[in-house]
């Protein structure tokens, strides 16, 4: 990123890092608030601090009911992070805590945030807690769980059916389990789940379950683990916990099969109804339009980052770099806008 | 007041309660239900829900992390 600026580009950041900013002052007030707290969020901070921005990142990683450090908290070990070859999700998400906490124009708040308002040259936010301004704002609040929507799956939810395979999936030792969902992040969630559990069945609407293929070979390895594709969960029945589910079609000759959980990974649902509150596009899915080049919204001095967007692999390694250039854009916005107070 | 806490090591959300627990210096035992198999029974059929923490305090029980219910219940400010 930095070799490509251009060179009156890179002397005015560096006037900017090495003087007092003339921006917006006070305790409560920031060139950029992220909204967010996940590891995206979090590396946009630490970026967004290099370039000489006061920066305020606002968790708990909204929405998604995660602490700081979002959803990759809830990863196993993660493999396709650059730098570390193998290591927990909780262990990266730390890493890239203490890095943006390094700098002291990072701060971090475990806020919700309430309420987002556009007020002439800045932004008001709102949270349970205070209430800041900002020149510019990236929305890095990622996603939330979609939830399993049959009989069954409400009253009987943290009762057997359950989201976080890493969290609970324990609980389930020497039983048997099931996990709805044919994406890599599924597959994950099921080998996670056979390190505790006698037996998992994926069970998967489509054709084939599509992990990437390191994990598709780890799931086809493990006997624990058996796969019925192209079939839905009907119902699920149970007494004080979950019992049995109902299948749409037969399975070796039978529609209920005896399970003490359902493991849910049927993706996600994006994030993004503060952004819409002052005008960010979303598409049909509810993610916000990026321009993919600059993380830029529609909305001048908007910018957006990591699995709330429209970006269509989402991967922490590829929300990371957004966030990294959402504040580049940010400082841009401000270093270009006459505008410095509100 | 005793404090007891039903975690699996891998949990966010237990992690998250054991900072607030030890940031306010309330002492805690730490139940690992990942690794006890009797506490794992106890606890789902004592909380009637399959989802960690659960935290125990003088025998009313928190389902999950709830910093204002932990606040209530602690006595904190």
């Amino acid at each position: 990123m930095i070799n490509k600026m251009k060179k009156n580009t890179l002397k005015d950041m560096n006037t900017l890092r090495n003087t007092p900013r003339r921006g917006i002052k006070g305790i409560n007030n920031f060139d950029v608030i992220i909204v967010g707290a996940g590891g995206v969020g979090l590396a946009a901070a630490m970026y967004s601090a290099r370039l000489g921005l006061k920066t305020l990142v606002l968790g708990a990683s909204h929405g998604s009911e995660l602490p700081v450090g979002g959803v990759i908290t809830t990863t196993n070990i993660v493999e396709n992070y650059p730098g570390f070859i193998r290591l927990t999700g909780q262990e990266l998400a730390k890493k890239i805590e203490e890095h943006a906490k390094s700098y002291k124009l990072v701060t971090i708040k475990e806020e919700k945030v309430t309420d987002i308002k556009k007020n002439k040259n800045c932004f008001e936010i709102k949270t349970n807690k205070s209430q800041y301004q900002t020149l510019t704002i990236i929305f890095a609040t990622g996603t939330k769980w979609r939830k399993l929507d049959v009989p069954g799956s409400k009253e009987f939810e943290n009762k057997g059916v359950n989201y976080c395979a890493l969290c609970d999936g324990p609980l389930f030792k020497n039983k048997i389990v099931s996990l709805v969902g044919g994406s890599d992040s599924a597959a994950k969630d099921a080998l996670v789940l056979a390190e505790s559990a006698k037996k998992v069945f994926i069970i998967y609407r489509g054709e084939q379950i599509h992990p990437e293929s390191i994990n598709m070979e780890r799931i086809k390895k493990n006997k624990k683990i058996e796969v019925i594709n192209n079939t839905n969960i009907k119902e699920i029945k149970g007494n004080k916990f979950v019992q049995e589910i109902i299948l749409d079609k037969p399975y070796k000759g039978n529609k209920k099969l005896k399970v003490d959980a359902v493991f849910v990974a049927i993706g996600h649902i994006a994030l993004s109804d503060l952004a819409k509150k002052i005008g960010v596009k979303t598409d049909k899915k509810g993610e916000i339009i990026l321009n993919h080049k600059t993380s830029e919204t529609n909305v001048k001095g908007v910018f957006a980052a990591g699995d709330v967007t429209d970006k269509p692999f989402k991967q922490l390694i590829t929300g990371v770099a957004d966030g990294c250039t959402a504040a580049y854009s940010a400082y841009e916005y401000i270093s270009k806008s006459k505008v410095i107070t509100c | 007041m005793a404090v007891k806490i039903y975690t699996i090591p891998t949990c966010p959300w237990c992690m998250k309660t054991k900072e607030f627990l030890k940031e306010n210096k309330i002492k805690f035992k730490d139940i690992n239900v990942a690794s006890d198999k009797k506490a794992a029974k106890e606890i789902i059929n004592k909380s009637g829900q399959t989802s960690v923490p659960v935290i125990d305090i003088d025998g009313n029980l928190i389902l999950g992390f709830d910093e204002s219910k932990l606040k209530k219940a602690l006595k904190l400010k």
